[in-house]
């Protein structure tokens, strides 16, 4: 085939199609623009008051702008939105460092042994991909009750934790695939022990893949709502970013200048995040798929 | 024996958690489903499957049913359909095709809860939409207030929010499609239509059986966004199994009422994602041979 391989002549042939690249362009841009609106309104209506947003929703007009609302949204006393974004934090951070701990070794001995025990093991967390976690969390109040874990963060983070293991696992044996089994076992001879194999010369090399599960890991454990809404409970005094909005805003629902300022304050942290570093989160994403 | 404990100290912790967190959790619901438990009592009484006749009794639960497999089938369609369209017309490196996967992804990173209240200002009875149409003299449009208009915008903002991934999905299947195949299709005079059903959509099944196994998997377990876009009404029209099942088990107390649902919930979404796996591979196989 590639004897018969023209470039030049096939890419003189195909630009003809180049030209009819305008009707692709304007609808991209109107899909855009209705893509958009919900954000813009989001935005602009958080510095508008109630009259303004209702009777002129879209407009924007500077000597009516206004910071008061966005500044009584933040020292909301039903929720403390720094308190909030702390506590949502340390969440993302836990379950991140847990799961990376707890999927890297059993996914590298997965990876590595070809024993039907261990294709066994991989189908029964892979299975978990399939139990939806808003029906699992009702036994699991039942469980973390038993264990004296309920309405506590490391009864809550352990959960979580737990959800993320599933496709990590998944993606972690089949990333470990990829890379030579040579290498460990070199570093084997050498007298390193399998842990040290694993943290030392296999993990450095998973980097890509652990980025992609990082990535993921974050946004669901921020945006979670049921899990921390039932968990940690009115009860524990913890809200995280999305069970405060709930708290604040469902009792508002109607008080636009309550409503567009919270919801403002709560999505900015990881919009600012998600544009600094779209590049990772699309590719990680893209990754994450082909592999699955 | 110590290269044995050394597995076992790799291989333990997770699967202690993972036993300890799912696999107890989900054999509890097997049990809890078969008893009358209120979630107070210590002794519940064990009624065999009492509460999974119930259910085929409860117009409330099978209304949910429904309407939960029509959200699930209407936007993994929509979704894949929006999903490749997009794809098709954004693949390509240039800095505005980076510009609109931004642009068509971005809803994906907000909180379904945030979603949903957003879209609910936007639309509600006496939103921003309805707002700018009083003040035209226009009438308001009942988006979240009329049973069909509520179940119609509850699957628009499903769709609006997550066709971005779809879109992503494909354009990384896009990348795997051959170069090759694609140029000699080419000179062999293949008209566009030709390439893409002959090369370019073979190309793409495995990506189509992973685009659709996630749809149906995220569709049939939708809860944030009722919650906070149309709480379950008008009426109950837009309540989800997922929506009815945490109702039941924590509002009425019916634990096990709420169990016998999650297993069949559990059961369903199983075994129409392990159906759509197979048929798209054997249908793959039907290509090849």
């Amino acid at each position: 085939m590639s004897a018969l391989r023209m470039p030049r002549v096939a890419s003189m042939q195909f630009k003809p199609f180049r030209t009819k690249g305008w009707g692709r362009i304007a609808f991209l841009v109107v899909t855009s623009v209705l893509m958009l609106v919900p954000m813009y309104l989001l935005i602009i209506s958080a510095f508008k008051s109630q009259q303004d947003i209702l009777q002129h929703p879209f407009s924007l007009s500077p000597d009516q702008l206004t910071t008061e609302y966005l500044r009584k949204a933040a020292t909301n006393p039903d929720f403390n939105i720094l308190k909030g974004y702390a506590v949502t934090i340390l969440f993302v951070v836990s379950v991140n460092l847990l799961s990376v701990a707890l999927a890297g070794p059993v996914s590298y001995v997965i990876a590595r042994r070809s024993e039907r025990r261990y294709r066994m093991l991989l189908l029964l967390f892979v299975a978990g991909t399939f139990i939806p976690s808003q029906v699992l969390v009702i036994p699991v109040v039942y469980t973390l009750k038993f264990l004296g874990l309920m309405g506590t963060i490391p009864g809550f983070v352990l959960f979580e934790t737990t959800l993320t293991l599933p496709f990590s696992i998944f993606l972690y044996a089949g990333y470990i695939m990829t890379i030579p089994a040579s290498l460990d076992e070199a570093a084997a001879v050498d007298g390193a022990g399998k842990h040290r194999v694993f943290w030392s010369i296999v993990f450095p090399l998973m980097k890509p893949a652990v980025v992609t599960m990082v990535i993921l890991n974050t946004f669901s454990v921020w945006n979670d709502f049921v899990n921390p809404q039932i968990i940690l409970g009115p009860g524990s005094g913890l809200y995280t970013v999305t069970t405060g909005v709930y708290a604040a805003v469902s009792q508002y629902s109607t008080d636009y200048t309550v409503v567009f300022p919270t919801l403002l304050l709560a999505v900015a942290p990881l919009l600012v995040v998600f544009v600094l570093l779209q590049r990772h989160v699309i590719s990680g994403l893209t990754a994450g798929a082909t592999k699955g | 024996m110590r290269a044995r404990l050394t597995t076992l100290s790799m291989v333990g912790p997770a699967l202690v958690l993972f036993v300890v967190m799912l696999v107890v959790p989900v054999c509890l619901s097997l049990y809890l489903s078969l008893t009358d438990w209120d979630g107070y009592s210590a002794n519940p009484a064990f009624v065999g499957l009492k509460n999974y006749v119930s259910l085929t009794h409860s117009a409330e639960a099978i209304r949910a049913g429904w309407v939960t497999l029509l959200i699930a089938a209407v936007g993994t369609v929509l979704l894949s359909v929006f999903g490749l369209g997009f794809a098709l017309l954004v693949n390509g490196a240039s800095r505005l095709n980076a510009f609109f996967r931004i642009v068509l992804f971005y809803p994906h990173v907000l909180s379904a809860l945030v979603v949903g209240f957003l879209w609910s200002a936007v639309l509600g009875t006496s939103g921003v939409v309805n707002g700018w149409l009083t003040s035209k003299g226009a009438e308001v449009l009942p988006f979240l207030s009329d049973p069909k208009w509520a179940l119609v915008s509850l699957i628009a903002v499903l769709v609006w929010a997550g066709f971005g991934v779809n879109v992503v999905l494909y354009l990384a299947g896009l990348q795997t499609v051959s170069k090759d195949l694609l140029e000699s299709a080419r000179i062999d005079g293949a008209s566009k239509r030709q390439t893409f059903f002959n090369v370019t959509l073979p190309a793409l099944a495995p990506v189509v059986t992973v685009n659709l196994v996630l749809s149906l998997v995220t569709l049939l377990k939708t809860y944030d966004l009722v919650v906070s876009l149309t709480g379950g009404g008008p009426a109950g029209s837009t309540q989800t199994a997922a929506y009815l099942i945490l109702w039941d088990s924590f509002h009425n107390n019916a634990l096990g009422f709420g169990s016998a649902q999650s297993v069949v919930l559990m059961v369903i979404t199983a075994g129409l994602a392990l159906t759509v796996a197979r048929l798209r591979a054997s249908a793959d196989r039907g290509v090849q041979g």
